[in-house]
């Protein structure tokens, strides 16, 4: 049988009201941005987003914009309470309103800000099944949407916000970061992976240095090529249409094709927002060959934002890889010819789906010291444990795209590169599984009592820092329902103690000075409350922790006087890097 | 002409800045000068009044009228400011042009010929960087005129003033300066393999050009990376003329037609995000601000001068983006082992003495232990100035210094005391 994949929150299925209460909200939103024009207009569209009371902002349970302007001193004032409420039913306020009327309001700014991050944490909560945290205490993530009059956007912890600046473009009109889809899409992204995996910021190997953006990049583009639209413009933008676009010629349909066609159509519609943006990385996905040596040679992808293109070059290459396929799958209206409508749907389709997958794939990745062969076996298991039947190919598709970039799974290379079950004995007792799905330390009581099984450390300082029961509905329509438990493990050693561990000293690191080595894991229990997978590194995994610590010495790690110092102003600094390139 | 009898290198106490006058003694014959910068960004301590003006006046009366030619490394202020012919004339940069100098040596992404509107795609690059150039002017002129002011009005946002103005001022054109140094000799623009003047100049001394290299001289990857960087300056330069009001588009009536208040008048939901943007914005400029430096840094002359056995590497303040082509070009690193004289970079901060140049001296890295080289090194710094050693930035690197200490015969201009300068003597022995 093959299995339909469907993952777009609110596409089909959930109830549309509960009593007389109505679930969801539509709100327009630009699908990317102005610059990408569809018979000369932006690109509408209208995101369904689960309905909740707004304050003014729009200010929601989890995404609170405060449009504060910090180069001029401004604060545009918010639409009023009651503007997205008309008789306890939702109202899109800009619904009606022209393209000038939008695009020259505050207030849709605003409104498009919030959508879109709402989207994407809609998009993150049904993929993983559960409810995200955000990375720092408080469960309301800021935006502003005109924060300073500079070429820069990113996502800051220290103020739990998302800041958008604006900028004058080559012809000087404004570009505003805020309306770009794509731009905030990556950096609520950034958000919340902050969120799930709040030690991928750490100083640690070249590859984690490069996944959030990398990460961030994925989602993003991915979002964008989920919507039709932006697929049928960026076809459209390069000419390969015929008869009043209801038909597409099947010779621009090979991979290369859609490639130049669409990877690299739509970066040269979207245009350069400075940092922030995915263009970057969606013009190299098109254009980088595939070279198995590369992350390891050349030196120029050792920087996190090089290296990061490298794992959106790999999951862009499979989303058109996948899309091929299914077009292989469709009937010629005539000789050579298929129907434009069925062919976009299959590649918004198979974005989806693989943004899905990328984002289910968080919750089976090691919680410190991230390779991008463990982001491999992550993908390949998250999809398997829901998806079984891969009729479609995604996982050996996903396998080949990385292996042309030399990326292996770190796990069962020669099998299906899954994770492989946990085999050791474990001891359930004195352990209540109605706890271990929502209680830390009950979950701890359960590492503590399996410390053996798990091959912790003893001198380690030991945190269970998250317990989260999911549900996930797979294709066949039922539910598959597990607990993740995160755990990590933090051993400070001086220098002079590293020996002990089997370490060397790297000749950079000073006398005396102490170093945080990180290990941990998740673990993956099945409805039943038995472990199915633990998924993680030894914080006393001699060859691991040598690579790091080389690393961080190459990487000037040792030159600052402490690990905050070091990773302070993390995503600004990325953002400037990239956006500067050297 | 045979070799030189010997080589000053007279170190200036200029604060923070580099001043070098190296003399050449090809006696009978006359002495042979040349300058390397001449700037200061502060001035230590209890120096004398017009400090500038009595260090021109000593190189001066030490060149007399002697054979004279001038580097200028790159663009900073602590480097050229002393170059300023002042507005009436009477300034240290008139006492310099007075010496009539043979030729005056730049980088590269000074030439001023090289038109804007230059065709071909090098030409274009080249074009674009020196447009860069003026855009971090620019950008620098607004953190010292419109940044700081503002931040010194909020208490809570003081703390970023102090090293945003020092930075910003060490990066505002020199405009005086610059065009004293355009115009006060002919000049020789060079490039990284370049041949200069100075080899004619100074008979039986090679002198070698290692940076900065030009954008063709980067990969085909590096050299689109690096425009992209020219762009990205453009781009921030138009970003904060707008709040600057420099530019016909301001941002303040962006919405004009929409309900707005100041940060004060924002309502009490708001406030607490009110302070935040006003924190990240502060800080997003200062990170800004810290790359521009060094974006400015990385156009700085890398000279090796080499007489014989002897090897005198005069960096500028050379970062590792312009070190990497030097250091990754097999027939120019050849050039930077058996290093005797090393005049450290940007006045001992540790990105511009970047750890592979290091480890092809001292293999053992810089902690490791070692007996003292016949390497001379010689730093013209001051404390307190630039950086900070919470954030690990402070200049110059005190795990830096220790290094040079124990390694090298260490020369600081913090060491001086009260006086005017340090010299460096080098016999250059007959038999090399």
């Amino acid at each position: 049988m093959v299995q339909s994949r469907s993952d777009d929150p609110g596409a089909d299925g959930p109830e549309r009201t509960r009593g007389d209460r109505t679930l969801w909200r539509k709100l327009t939103i630009l699908a990317q941005d102005p610059n990408v024009t569809c018979k000369g207009q932006p690109i509408w569209s209208t995101v369904e987003l689960p309905c909740e009371p707004l304050e003014p902002g729009p200010c929601g349970a989890r995404i609170k914009v405060v449009d504060y302007d910090a180069t001029q001193d401004r604060f545009y004032h918010p639409l009023p309470k009651g503007k997205y409420e008309c008789n306890c039913e939702p109202v899109d306020p800009f619904v009606k309103a022209s393209t000038r009327e939008r695009l020259g309001n505050p207030n849709f700014h605003q409104q498009n800000a919030y959508a879109i991050a709402m989207r994407i944490l809609s998009r993150f909560e049904t993929a993983l099944g559960r409810r995200v945290n955000f990375g720092f205490h408080g469960h309301q993530l800021h935006i502003a949407p005109h924060a300073f009059a500079e070429a820069n956007a990113y996502y800051s912890r220290d103020s739990r916000s998302l800041c958008f600046g604006y900028f004058p473009g080559d012809d000087d009109q404004l570009v505003f970061t805020c309306l770009s889809h794509d731009v905030v899409a990556h950096e609520t992204t950034h958000a919340l992976l902050d969120g799930l995996r709040p030690r991928y910021i750490d100083p640690s190997s070249p590859d984690q240095a490069g996944f959030h953006e990398g990460f961030s990049d994925i989602v993003a583009l991915l979002s964008v090529l989920s919507d039709a639209r932006i697929v049928e413009a960026a076809l459209a933008s390069e000419d390969v249409m015929a008869e009043g676009r209801k038909l597409i010629a099947r010779k621009h349909l090979r991979p290369d094709s859609l490639k130049k066609s669409v990877l690299l159509g739509l970066a040269k519609s979207m245009g350069d927002k400075g940092p922030g943006g995915s263009i970057k990385a969606l013009r190299q996905s098109a254009e980088l060959k595939p070279d198995p040596a590369l992350l390891e040679t050349d030196v120029e992808f050792s920087k996190p934002h090089r290296r990061g293109e490298i794992l959106v070059a790999a999951i862009l290459n499979a989303f058109i890889k996948v899309w091929t396929d299914r077009i292989l799958g469709l009937g010629e209206i005539r000789k050579g010819y298929l129907d434009a409508k069925r062919v976009i749907d299959a590649g918004a389709t198979s974005a989806s789906h693989l943004l899905t997958i990328s984002i289910r794939a968080l919750d089976y990745a090691p919680p410190t010291d991230l390779h991008f062969g463990d982001y491999l076996s992550a993908l390949l298991t998250a999809d398997r444990e829901t998806v079984p039947d891969d009729s479609y190919g995604y996982r050996s598709i996903l396998r080949e795209c990385f292996a042309a970039w030399g990326i292996k799974p770190s796990s069962a290379p020669n099998g299906d590169g899954c994770w492989l079950a946990f085999g050791a004995p474990i001891d359930y007792g004195n352990i209540r599984f109605d706890s271990l799905q929502r209680d830390p330390d009950e979950a701890f009581r359960f590492i503590w009592q399996n410390a053996h099984a798990f091959n912790l450390a003893g001198d380690a300082y030991t945190q269970v820092t998250g317990v989260r029961p999911i549900a996930r509905v797979a294709p066949d329509g039922l539910v598959v329902r597990e607990t993740v438990v995160d755990f990590i493990q933090i051993l400070a050693l001086r220098s002079d103690e590293l020996a002990r561990l089997g370490l060397s000293k790297p000749p950079e690191m000073p006398e005396f000075r102490e170093v945080r080595l990180y290990g941990g894991a998740v673990l993956v229990l099945d409805e039943y409350g038995r472990l199915k997978f633990s998924i993680g590194n030894d914080v006393r995994n001699v060859e691991r922790q040598q690579r790091r610590l080389d690393h961080l010495a190459r990487s000037g790690f040792f030159d600052y006087p402490s690990e905050a110092a070091f990773s302070r102003g993390f995503f600004s600094r990325l953002h400037l890097d990239r956006a500067r390139a050297l | 002409m045979s070799l030189p009898r010997s080589i000053r290198i007279r170190m200036y106490q200029v604060g923070f800045g580099d001043c070098f006058l190296l003399t050449f003694d090809y006696s009978p014959r006359p002495m042979r000068h040349v300058l390397i910068d001449f700037g200061s960004m502060a001035y230590p301590k209890g120096a004398a009044p017009r400090l500038l003006e009595r260090i021109a006046g000593n190189i001066a009366e030490t060149v007399k009228g002697d054979p004279f030619a001038i580097v200028a490394t790159h663009r900073h202020a602590d480097h050229i400011a002393g170059f300023d012919p002042g507005t009436n004339g009477t300034g240290p940069g008139a006492i310099i042009a007075a010496l009539k100098p043979r030729f005056v040596v730049q980088p590269w992404t000074e030439d001023k010929d090289l038109p804007t509107d230059a065709t071909g795609p090098a030409k274009r690059a080249m074009a674009l960087r020196r447009a860069a150039l003026e855009d971090l002017h620019k950008i620098a002129a607004h953190v010292v005129d419109v940044a700081v002011p503002r931040l010194r009005r909020r208490p809570a946002l003081r703390q970023y003033a102090a090293e945003l103005d020092f930075l910003g001022k060490d990066n505002i054109k020199n405009l005086r300066a610059v065009e004293n140094l355009m115009t006060m000799a002919p000049n020789d623009y060079v490039h990284a393999g370049r041949t200069t003047r100075l080899t004619r100049f100074l008979p039986g001394i090679r002198v070698h050009v290692l940076g900065p290299p030009t954008l063709d001289q980067h990969d085909q990857v590096r050299r689109q990376r690096a425009r992209d960087a020219d762009n990205f300056w453009h781009l921030y330069a138009k970003s904060l003329a707008l709040a600057s009001g420099t530019t016909a588009r301001q941002a303040d009536s962006l919405f004009a037609d929409s309900p707005s208040s100041t940060g004060r008048g924002a309502p009490p939901w708001a406030r607490w995000m009110v302070r935040a943007m006003q924190r990240e914005k502060a800080e997003s400029l200062l990170e800004l601000v810290r790359i521009l430096d060094n974006a400015m840094n990385n156009t700085s002359l890398i000279l090796l001068f080499e007489c014989g056995k002897q090897k005198l590497l005069f960096p500028g303040d050379a970062q590792i983006e312009n070190w990497e082509y030097a250091l990754n070009t097999p027939r120019i690193s050849k050039h930077l082992d058996d290093i005797t004289l090393y005049k450290v970079g940007h006045h001992g901060s540790l990105n511009a003495t970047p750890m592979p140049l290091w480890k092809r001296w001292f293999p053992d890295g810089i902690n490791g232990a070692g007996a003292a080289q016949r390497m001379v090194s010689l730093l013209s710094t001051m404390e307190g100035k630039h950086g900070n050693s919470s954030s690990g930035t402070e200049v110059p690197r005190r795990k830096l210094v220790s290094a040079l200490k124990s390694k090298t015969s260490l020369r600081s201009t913090e060491a001086l005391n009260d006086r005017p300068f340090h010299d460096e003597i080098i016999t250059v022995s007959s038999g090399q």
